[in-house]
């Protein structure tokens, strides 16, 4: 079965905190100088699926990114781990997207591609964390999703999930072609190795933009957007040290139970 | 201010290609998640890991510089990030993927025959046959040419006899490549041999109580009427140049690798220098501490630059031995003195295992003497500069 795989450049969420930076008149993160962005976390834990799938299976596995020119060292990082090909969708147009242009350019992309039994999402992206990208691809081409799994595997053309739950997990089948999230829990993602980084290294990544992808203007970018941040900004927290007065530890207990009730702690 | 990271600072990354910030990138997590939680207790117990040898073959580091045969054929600043990673975890563990990959798997690269490639390569690269490097004896370390070993024809094979010491790896080695002069030769012209695990007359005790290395295989090779037959002989080595082409390799591998376990212990430094509280402010805000760090940070970048500087003219065929000599005389010398004082930054805390300082600091008094003694890269680069030898 030919898997896709959507994959997204996040800032490094292992670089130092003191780095991270926001534009609060332009509503955006920006990546700390000199750290490269790096793939999502749970998009690995995607990736890391479709090559298990692939290698119990058959098929081939493309990886398909949204992104600026950068993006292409995710690409080449998913192909170095075993992933086949990776296209990269780039546009000027595409720029400040939301999560409904982002999955409109995913889902023409993925019309263009053709051939898949099977689309392979992270669960959410670390950097706004709205989930909302792979539900909008299955709803723009029609497949069914199931998101947040803990395993996928394949019987026949059956796609078998056990989808995280509060209190546990449910086992689904879809049949047919379908979008799955994938969580941290299904896997540990492989290195890739460097067979697979020089091999990918050769590898040219086709860039499809606008024209290519023959999409509508309207729904790309910051036109297709449906939604409007209205307020970016780093909460602070600050603390305050009240010190509770009592002869004995029993009266200071008392006092600092009477104190949270007054604050509508307790 | 805020601080900005060493590696922001010098932007090493602008001399570097998405391939090699990828490897370096892989191996550094595979290092910071497979390796760092455990080295302390395996130099304590004096043990390797030898359950990470797959992994570490699986991820292609075996050999990794040679073409074909199963390898990935990496070029000289790659094989310098690994193995500047690698030894960001410890000396012992970037020892072992020198060994196996610059010393034995490139002597056999570069002296065997197809037929000694064709079987040994590929299961070196897999990890499945572990090797060793036979040339430093008892009584003779920075002169080869004393060795005392010897190889005698008998029939259709060689008779080996004599000691190897502080070979790496030499007690868990499948196979061993043996430097011997041999005997029917006039010039008793020093050629390199393939001894098996199971050849009678092998053995390979191990050397216990080190101080340094402990995270490390480190033993001796014994020959004693050893038998191996005609064909393992390495056709195409002939006198000291060999071995000394293979050390080569591995002193340019050194010479990166030391900058990792330099790296590792400017990162302990720097976090306990902000972390550790005396006198009510962070000892890192003290002038003193400072110049510490900022003198570490320094030599790094420094070693790094040459570092990158020799890896692309060796990949270019340009490298010479005396830019070798350079950059081990240096790299190591510098990464000794930032071990040094990253360990008294971190006061008496620095004694400790749970620091990195310490182990990097005992490994490299090792480092400081093999792969050619600090002194005699100092003799090779005096004679290189006066044209007077003073050996």
């Amino acid at each position: 079965m030919d898997i896709i795989v959507t994959l997204k450049q996040v800032p490094d969420p292992e670089a130092p905190k003191e780095t991270f930076r926001i534009d609060e008149s332009g509503m955006k993160i920006l990546n700390p100088p000199n750290i490269d962005p790096v793939i999502n976390g749970y998009d690995e834990n995607a990736i890391e699926a479709a090559l298990q799938l692939k290698e119990a299976a058959g098929g081939k596995v493309v990886a398909v990114s949204m992104g600026e020119t950068g993006a292409t060292r995710a690409l080449k990082q998913a192909m170095a781990m075993g992933v086949d090909e990776g296209i990269l969708l780039q546009d000027e147009s595409f720029a400040d997207a939301d999560a409904a242009s982002t999955a409109y350019v995913l889902a023409r992309a993925i019309e263009k591609i053709g051939s898949y039994g099977l689309i392979l999402c992270g669960r959410q992206a670390s950097d706004w964390d709205q989930s909302q990208v792979p539900s909008g691809i299955a709803e723009l081409l029609g497949l069914p999703s199931v998101t947040a799994v803990q395993k996928v595997a394949l019987q026949g053309d059956t796609v078998r999930v056990e989808r995280i739950l509060e209190d546990g997990y449910e086992v689904l089948d879809i049949h047919g072609p379908c979008v799955v999230t994938v969580s941290n829990e299904a896997n540990k993602p492989r290195y890739p190795t460097l067979k697979g980084i020089m091999t990918a290294g050769k590898k040219q990544i086709p860039v499809w933009d606008a024209a290519e992808l023959g999409v509508d203007a309207a729904q790309v970018g910051s036109a297709g957007a449906l939604t409007r941040v209205s307020k970016l900004y780093v909460p602070s927290f600050d603390g305050d040290c009240e010190f509770i007065a009592g002869e004995t530890p029993e009266e200071m207990g008392a006092n600092l139970a009477l104190r949270l009730r007054e604050l509508k702690i307790i | 201010m805020e601080p900005i990271a060493l590696d922001q600072l010098t932007d090493i990354d602008s001399m570097l290609t998405d391939d090699e910030r990828l490897t370096r990138d892989t191996v550094r997590q595979f290092v910071a998640e497979k390796y760092l939680p455990i080295v302390g207790e395996h130099f304590e117990a004096h043990t390797f890991p030898d359950h990470l040898v797959s992994e570490i073959a699986g991820l292609g580091l075996l050999g990794a510089s040679i073409k074909g045969y199963g390898c990935a054929g990496v070029n000289a600043v790659t094989y310098g990030l690994i193995l500047q990673e690698l030894e960001y975890g410890d000396s012992g563990l970037r020892s072992f993927v020198s060994v196996q990959g610059s010393l034995a798997m490139y002597a056999i690269y570069r002296f065997g025959s197809e037929a000694q490639r064709q079987h040994w390569l590929p299961r070196m690269a897999r990890g499945e046959a572990i090797s060793c490097f036979g040339l430093t004896e008892p009584d003779s370390g920075s002169d080869p040419g004393a060795m005392r070993t010897t190889a005698r024809p008998d029939g259709d094979a060689y008779v080996l006899n004599g000691s190897k010491m502080w070979i790496t790896n030499s007690p868990v080695c499948d196979v061993a490549v043996v430097w011997a002069k041999l005997a029917a030769d006039d010039h008793q012209t020093v050629r390199g041999f393939l001894v098996e695990r199971d050849t009678p007359g092998f053995d390979t005790p191990s050397i216990l109580r080190k101080m340094s290395m402990r995270a490390s295989h480190t033993g001796e090779i014994v020959l004693s009427d050893c038998r191996i037959p005609k064909e393992n002989l390495l056709p195409a080595s002939r006198g000291l140049g060999s071995p000394l082409a293979c050390l080569n390799q591995a002193r340019f591998g050194v010479s990166w690798g030391v900058m990792g376990a330099a790296r590792a212990c400017f990162d302990s430094a720097l976090d306990y220098s902000r972390s550790r509280v005396q006198f009510g402010v962070p000892i890192g805000s003290k002038q003193l501490i400072q110049e510490h760090l900022v003198d570490m940070a320094v030599e790094i970048a420094k070693g790094q630059l040459m570092n990158v500087h020799f890896a692309r003219l060796k990949d270019e065929g340009r490298l010479t031995p005396y830019q070798v000599s350079m950059a081990k005389k240096n790299n190591v010398r510098q990464a000794l003195a930032i071990a040094r004082k990253a360990r008294s930054i971190h006061g008496a805390s620095g004694i400790s295992l749970e620091h990195a300082p310490i182990r990097h600091l005992l490994n490299l008094e090792s480092v400081y003497t093999y792969e050619g003694t600090d002194e005699i890269h100092t003799l090779v680069l005096g004679r290189a500069l006066t044209g007077l030898d003073a050996f």
